[in-house]
């Protein structure tokens, strides 16, 4: 716990705060410029995130996706091979923790969710395994080779919900539900918070843990610790690169589970918004840190919550909040440089002085 | 079926297609000669068809589109040149960041000014003018493939050849290549590399503003969420498949476009849509495959004769 409180670590506290702050001023002069009162735009975006019950439950609903994509991020970044294909494998993940639910329908409760995560996070994994592979093995840029993948997923799944596990009623582009015993039970009235979100809990603390306390851990640390936000340098262990991957696209995969029985109760053609992407921009702004993850994931999900009263209020588009994200995440990866360029000026300011003195 | 698939429309719908590639790949290359791989061309490319359309739509000319396109680009491309040589931010995390805000301010301002969700259209967009050469007009198979396209496709050629002589042929050129591989010499011939970076980032920017405002007011005069459609990385792999080479970087996006033009010929043969169009996205990894293979093997035989 000691080393929360080093010098280095709340002197990025410090700077993530000033980066919050400048990046809400900026969304604060652009309310401004279409005439609106910020003040009245921000307090109906807290109220609207964690005024009542329900808004603070859909604020933790939308938590939970954001959690387990962005420390699906933190741990391959950390492991120096950038997994950008989590919409991908939480689209497939998503397909087939549905197709054990619409398929397997007369499982017991407990045995059906449990195959369908488990369902979810294997084929996430695999999905995410062929980039993994090509990396260490021809080193093909992931990068590139993951975005084409989740391009790729997407189109698979539309076909699939399209044409052969097209839902024989209700609307377009969606499976058939899955049975009614293996769904996730709602917590708060009107708004979709489930026990998922406990599950979710469970698997943070395990991802922490192996994260930060077991020599794997360690592992990992050792093999990103150079590029812990820098893309190149450092040992790269091709071992520890395609474990991290596979967890990572685990996690994905897990989320994509989770929206299903949690929220949908099928899978939908457009079932995420862009999760994981929202996810990897956690995990970049908190640099890869699992407790921060969490913490920014409700941040997020309380902006996204938000933005919805906000609109009302002052009648600007919610997507302003993309904006303000967007922008967080520029000031965050300026920072060093930043700090450098301040330190520059303070030192020939003192030497200035100093010389003046003499 | 053949023959329905493989003909004159293939050709044509290639050019075009590989066209927004090809602008951005050019500009990918300058940057990478500069030591930059910019994988915020994407990002880039999305500001470039929205501002066109923004342009086009207020100025009521096709240029008005393009001159914001490229002013847009201009200031993206010195945001990024910024962050990453004055800042020595990760020149990936950058790219991430600028490919995330062009993605929200574009979906944020669509609504703000035009006020409608996904996407936008309206006849007061105006298109991009269209050439023609009567020379070529009785000349069935030349006047299919090289008539009646939008203006960036034969700009887009004209620059590839263009950027090949300033790289290899001019003292820039020589300069910029130096400030990626071997800095510290340049600086002692007296030349900022930081200059040279700075300059090969904000080309890019303009480069990718072509790209964009080709999209957006090339054919369909219109503006959709996330319309570049991954062509940024696509044109990454382009670069990569191309060795940075601007001749060879031009095949390559000719031969991504052709795929995807391929794809789009195919669905009239009752194909899926949806298989159709990862047609793109696969031949891109295969591509990367094969590219990266060769290298190695490359490589390996060296050692080998090495010994």
């Amino acid at each position: 716990m000691k080393k929360w409180f080093r010098k280095e670590n709340l002197e990025y506290i410090l700077s993530l705060f000033i980066a919050i702050a400048a990046s809400l001023a900026i969304g604060a002069l652009i309310m401004l410029a279409n005439g609106r009162s910020p003040i009245l735009g921000y307090s109906a975006l807290i109220k609207g995130a964690f005024g009542s019950k329900y808004n603070l439950a859909t604020t933790l609903a939308k938590t939970v996706p954001l959690v387990l994509t962005g420390l699906a991020t933190a741990i391959s970044f950390r492991s120096g091979i950038f997994n950008i294909g989590g919409e991908g494998q939480l689209y497939l993940g998503a397909f087939a923790a549905a197709y054990i639910g619409f398929t397997f329908t007369a499982l017991p409760k407990g045995m059906g969710i449990l195959l369908a995560i488990i369902a979810g996070g294997i084929i996430g994994a695999a999905y995410a395994f062929i980039p993994a592979l090509l990396k260490v093995k021809y080193k093909i840029d992931e990068v590139i080779t993951t975005i084409m993948f989740n391009s790729v997923a997407v189109l698979l799944t539309d076909y699939l919900v399209n044409y052969p596990f097209a839902s024989s009623r209700g609307k377009m582009g969606g499976t058939e539900m899955v049975a009614e015993q293996f769904r996730f039970a709602r917590l708060v009235k009107l708004s979709t918070l489930n026990t998922s979100i406990f599950l979710m809990g469970i698997i943070a603390i395990f991802i922490y843990y192996l994260m930060e306390k077991t020599s794997h851990g360690y592992d990992f640390k050792m093999v990103g610790q150079n590029s812990l936000f820098s893309r190149y340098g450092g040992i790269k262990d091709k071992k520890q690169m395609i474990i991290a991957m596979l967890i990572s696209g685990a996690l994905c995969g897990i989320a994509g589970a989770f929206e299903v029985y949690g929220v949908h109760y099928r899978f939908l053609q457009n079932i995420s918004p862009g999760y994981a992407f929202d996810g990897m921009l956690v995990a970049l702004i908190v640099k890869n840190n699992p407790i921060g993850v969490i913490l920014m994931s409700i941040f997020f999900g309380g902006l996204k919550t938000g933005s919805i009263a906000m609109e009302n209020a002052t009648s600007i588009p919610s997507e302003l909040v993309l904006v303000i994200q967007s922008i967080i995440i520029l000031f965050i990866a300026g920072e060093a440089g930043f700090k450098r360029i301040y330190k520059d000026l303070t030192m020939k300011r003192k030497l200035k002085k100093e010389g003046g003195t003499k | 079926m053949i023959k329905e698939l493989f003909n004159l429309t293939l050709i044509q719908h290639t050019i075009r297609t590989a066209t927004p590639l090809i602008l951005a790949a050019l500009g990918g290359l300058l940057t990478m000669h500069a030591g930059i791989l910019n994988i915020g061309m994407e990002g880039m490319i999305l500001l470039g068809a929205f501002f066109g359309v923004v342009g086009s739509y207020f100025f009521g000319s096709s240029l008005g589109g393009v001159l914001l396109a490229v002013l847009v680009g201009m200031a993206v491309g010195l945001l990024f040149g910024f962050f990453v040589i004055e800042l020595k931010s990760d020149e990936f995390i950058i790219g991430i960041a600028i490919n995330i805000f062009a993605g929200g301010l574009t979906i944020f301002l669509l609504r703000s000014i035009f006020g409608v969700k996904g996407a936008f259209s309206s006849p007061d967009i105006i298109p991009l003018p269209k050439l023609n050469f009567p020379l070529l007009d009785n000349i069935k198979i030349l006047d299919v493939i090289f008539n009646n396209h939008s203006i960036f496709v034969y700009i887009s050629w004209i620059l590839v050849v263009l950027t090949y002589i300033f790289l290899y042929k001019t003292p820039y050129g020589i300069w910029l290549r130096a400030s990626g591989e071997y800095p510290e010499a340049l600086e002692t011939v007296g030349v900022s590399s930081k200059k040279m970076k700075y300059f090969s980032s904000i080309m890019c920017g303009i480069l990718c503003g072509f790209a964009g405002a080709h999209l957006s007011l090339g054919y369909l005069t219109l503006f959709t969420e996330n319309m570049s459609a991954n062509r940024g990385f696509i044109a990454v792999a382009a670069i990569i498949f191309g060795a940075s080479n601007p001749v060879k970087t031009f095949l390559a996006a000719l031969m991504f476009g052709f795929f995807d033009a391929l794809g789009i010929r195919m669905q009239v043969m009752g194909i899926p849509s949806q298989f159709t169009q990862m047609i793109p996205y696969l031949v891109t990894v295969i591509a990367l495959f094969i590219v990266t293979k060769n290298q190695l093997r490359k490589i390996k035989k060296k050692r080998e004769g090495a010994k």
